[in-house]
């Protein structure tokens, strides 16, 4: 199995000299399987230069373009808006299967669709011409994609997101973005206008959704080969804005080092953040880990990167 | 009039080493009017590098008051809207024109901020005061010394508009989107008639145009005849294909300037590029 990052960055694209070693555009990642099967985790604006390479790899291969699997982590804009400039969509050949957390207020179809609509873009969803799959799944689902097994847990973060674990040719690799911290706040569906006070404390309900949450999570990383994390924040910007959704290294490093897991990405970075200063948050996290999670490699993504997992080459 | 080049990239942002010298941010262009008014034209990922200059300013004291102007509604040019730190801040006051009328532009916005794309769910939920009007709802709008006039964009897409901004006796006019049929549009050409400075959407080459007819976007040759024909005296190319590297981007802006030499045209042609300044 070989995990390939496209898009590294939170928020929103950014463009400039001083994100041109990590990448600035926003998430998605690629799981190739030693068999060929292609599971795409999110449609940022990375995935417009893989699906490129869907089409060019088929063309040098004088093959059709064949299934693609896309699991949406949430709907939020740096996570799906790379799909209309995705060039298999536009391909008869093509077909693509995508799944995220079903919803009781909209359908997954009709939030894709709706990206695609009169006034913001000029080519419908309707015609698209790929054969297009929706799958819609409740908060803790397994299902299995081809040869590979795909596991699901529900993460904390605003509108809620969802992690997913695929599993397969020995290896399991997991995808955690976005989430909060499991404290301080329970974010659902409403809009949290700002931090919560120092003193205020969490409703017992809350807080035990959250260890839940949490304890979910943990098993769903269980002895994972590699984890990528939403690690958008410092310290700082997580005391400063707790209710936005992100998470900072050290949360990362707990939930990895709980579930035994040996390889942590640092994942959907800041968009104010420079290349610096992610070598920094690096060095920072591995610091960190050296003492409390000793076993636990880290790396911070970056637009290119390929990680072979188990005996893949 | 002083303006600032933030983002020149169309369709979507394109980050990467090739794209490093003129920018991969989507269109945002402002302008300081010669009482100091500022203005922003359109409001692509540009706008958060504009809005993060902004907080050392008094609009980071909510002291701050603007006209926002979008040319048109597809996602390059509204992208970085939920990013504009300014319209976070209360006291600040913001008067977004774009669209056919205001209520379609809240629709718009109402789109863009709901609660699956966006954690903030309502443009409403920005502390601001933000208020809206339709581009085609009024004839002329005043902003301080200027006047703003919009003008609808033949064949391109629903709600498009290009802009005049006529500060005494200097101009500058906006056609953040321009279309196959707008380069000999007589209105389009009316309203730009004998600019000081044409920034006109020119996204390809006339051969790379052909090859995507679906996205109704201008090729070089609508976006000389609408500068030639309109009479306007400097030319800022704007809005390069997401795939043009630097080098393709140079080769375009030399291309402009070999046809306007080639029509005998005095025109004088620059590619815009994130960060230049220019003065009229």
């Amino acid at each position: 199995m070989k995990v390939r990052f496209w898009g590294v960055r939170g928020s929103l694209p950014v463009p400039g000299s001083s994100t041109v070693r990590y990448g600035g555009n926003t998430s998605c990642v690629e799981v190739l399987s030693d068999a060929g099967t292609r599971v795409i985790v999110d449609a940022g604006t990375g995935i417009r230069f893989l699906g490129k390479e869907i089409v060019r790899e088929a063309q040098s291969a004088g093959k059709k373009i064949g299934s693609t699997y896309i699991l949406i982590s949430h709907t939020h804009w740096d996570h799906i808006q790379g799909l209309p400039f995705f060039s298999p969509l536009y391909n008869p050949e093509a077909r693509l299967q995508i799944f995220a957390r079903k919803r009781d207020d909209v359908r997954l179809r009709t939030v894709l669709a709706m990206q695609a609509d009169t006034p913001y873009f000029p080519i419908p969803f309707h015609e698209t011409r790929a054969s297009i799959d929706f799958g819609e799944l409740p908060d803790e689902a397994t299902f299995p994609i081809a040869e590979l097994n795909i596991a699901t847990a529900r993460l904390n973060h605003p509108y809620v997101a969802t992690a997913y674990a695929i599993s397969g040719d020995g290896c399991k690799v997991v995808y955690v973005s976005d989430t909060a911290p499991f404290e301080k706040i329970l974010f659902g569906e409403e809009f949290i206008a700002k931090a919560p006070g120092a003193d205020v404390e969490l409703p017992i309900g809350d807080r035990n959704q959250l260890s839940a949450m949490r304890s979910s999570l943990v098993r769903l990383c269980e002895g994972a080969d590699l984890v990528d994390y939403d690690t958008m924040f410092t310290d700082n910007d997580y005391k400063i804005l707790p209710h936005f959704g992100h998470s900072r290294p050290m949360d990362a490093i707990d939930i990895c080092r709980e579930a035994g897991v040996s390889k942590l990405a640092l994942f959907h970075h800041a968009p104010e953040r420079s290349d610096d200063e992610v070598d920094a948050m690096l060095e920072t996290a591995r610091k960190l880990a050296r003492t409390v999670a000793p076993n636990l490699t880290i790396c911070a993504a970056y637009e290119g990167l390929q990680l072979p997992l188990g005996g893949s080459r | 009039m002083e303006i600032t080049f933030w983002g020149v990239r169309g369709s979507i942002p394109s980050p990467g080493p090739g794209t490093v010298r003129y920018g991969g941010n989507t269109p945002c262009v402002s302008v300081t009017l010669a009482g100091g008014e500022p203005i922003m034209f359109d409001c692509g990922t540009g706008a958060r590098n504009f809005g993060n200059a902004l907080m050392s300013t008094p609009f980071g004291k909510g002291q701050g008051q603007m006209t926002v102007v979008l040319s048109h509604a597809q996602w390059d040019h509204i992208q970085g809207f939920p990013f504009f730190r300014p319209f976070y801040i209360p006291g600040n006051r913001f008067t977004v024109v774009g669209a056919r009328s205001a209520a379609e532009l809240q629709t718009v916005l109402e789109g863009q901020m709901a609660a699956q794309y966006f954690p903030v769910q309502t443009y409403r939920n920005m502390a601001s005061a933000i208020e809206l009007v339709g581009a085609l709802d009024k004839d002329r709008i005043a902003i301080g010394t200027a006047t703003l006039r919009a003008c609808p964009i033949l064949g391109g897409p629903p709600g498009a508009a290009g802009y005049r901004l006529q500060d005494g006796k200097k101009a500058i006019a906006y056609v953040g989107h321009g279309s196959p049929l707008s380069g000999t549009h007589a209105e389009i050409q009316e309203l730009c008639r004998d600019v000081d400075l044409l920034i006109h959407e020119c996204s390809f080459t006339p051969e790379d145009s052909s090859r995507y007819p679906t996205r109704q976007l201008s090729s070089l040759d609508q976006t000389l005849e609408t500068a030639i024909g309109s009479g306007a005296k400097k030319l800022a190319l704007v809005h390069y294909d997401q795939d043009y590297t630097d080098g393709e981007v140079d080769a375009l802006v030399a291309r402009a300037r070999a046809a306007v030499t080639d029509r005998g045209s005095k025109l004088e042609v620059m590619g815009a590029a994130e960060g230049l300044i220019l003065k009229v």
